[in-house]
């Protein structure tokens, strides 16, 4: 590079400052302000989209919310729900103090010729 | 400040006109400096448009507008630096990488003293783009907002917002490395 004397520090800052005007700042070209209104109604577009779809969700979630709150506040018969244990509900139904297999065996004697 | 107060306040408020204003006036100084921080021509719009995307979105978080430019130069740095990010490379063709008789020949091919200018910004351009590949990404735009925007440590406080001793230490680190870069390639 051109910028040789004095020591290493001053020659990169040279070398910087040659940088720095190889650079000037450039032109924006015609179509910079249209395309730059069309990347923000883009953004706007899809941001606005965005809410809404989220605002959707927030509304059904709620609907979902106070049908869960309704249907677990409506009391609800107990018949089909007991509080035994299934050993317990089990013991009811078949006792074992009379199992079918033991129990009296009923013999129809009225017509014994047939 | 290139724009009044007033100015920006309008565009807070979601006047177009105000923010086409504002874009009118700093778009110039934006591209120069996307420009020297990403070394990429084709490039240099789409990053200054995304700056100034960020603003349009962003305008209603600034609290006051006197701390307008070093809010638009923190998105400037922060938009280069996505950019340098994304791409994660180099420029593949370096002048500096070519052989002296192949800058020779391209010196010769250009016959003109513009077309010699125009190859002494290019070789300078470059030279210092293979220089700034020895620092990460994040250091290259600090170092060349310092040494080549000259910007202020109590400016660059302001966009990175963190305080001048850490920028200081990151400052000279960035450029030990690229002397050492620049005195070995010189030899």
């Amino acid at each position: 590079m051109s910028p040789m004397r004095g020591n290493i520090e001053e020659r990169l800052d040279a070398l910087f400052r040659a940088y720095r005007e190889a650079f000037p700042d450039p032109d924006a070209s015609p179509n910079f302000m249209p395309h730059l209104w069309q990347r923000i109604e883009a953004r706007q577009t899809f941001t606005f989209s965005l809410r809404r779809m989220a605002g959707g969700f927030v509304t059904a979630a709620l609907a979902l919310s106070v049908a869960l709150g309704v249907y677990m506040a409506i009391p609800r018969s107990t018949q089909s729900y007991s509080p035994q244990s299934y050993i317990e509900a089990l013991a009811d139904a078949q006792p074992l103090d009379t199992p079918d297999i033991v129990g009296t065996v009923s013999l129809d004697l009225s017509d014994p010729g047939k | 400040m290139l724009v009044d107060f007033e100015l920006i306040k309008r565009a807070q408020k979601g006047e177009s006109a105000a923010f086409n204003e504002i874009v009118l006036v700093y778009r110039k100084r934006i591209l120069g400096k996307i420009s020297r921080l990403i070394a990429r021509s084709e490039d240099v719009e789409d990053v200054a448009q995304e700056v100034f995307l960020r603003l349009y979105f962003s305008l209603d978080q600034l609290r006051t507008p006197e701390v307008f430019e070093p809010w638009l130069y923190r998105l400037t740095v922060n938009a280069a630096y996505d950019h340098l990010r994304k791409q994660r490379r180099r420029l593949e063709y370096r002048m500096s990488d070519l052989s002296e008789q192949q800058i020779m020949m391209a010196d010769a091919t250009a016959g003109g003293k513009v077309e010699r200018d125009e190859q002494h910004k290019k070789k300078t351009r470059e030279f210092v783009d293979s220089l700034l590949g020895e620092v990460s990404e994040s250091d290259r735009i600090l170092l060349m907002m310092k040494e080549v925007e000259g910007l202020s440590l109590k400016e660059l406080e302001k966009i990175y917002d963190v305080n001048e001793n850490a920028l200081k230490v990151r400052l000279f680190r960035a450029r030990q490395r690229v002397l050492k870069a620049f005195g070995s390639k010189e030899q």
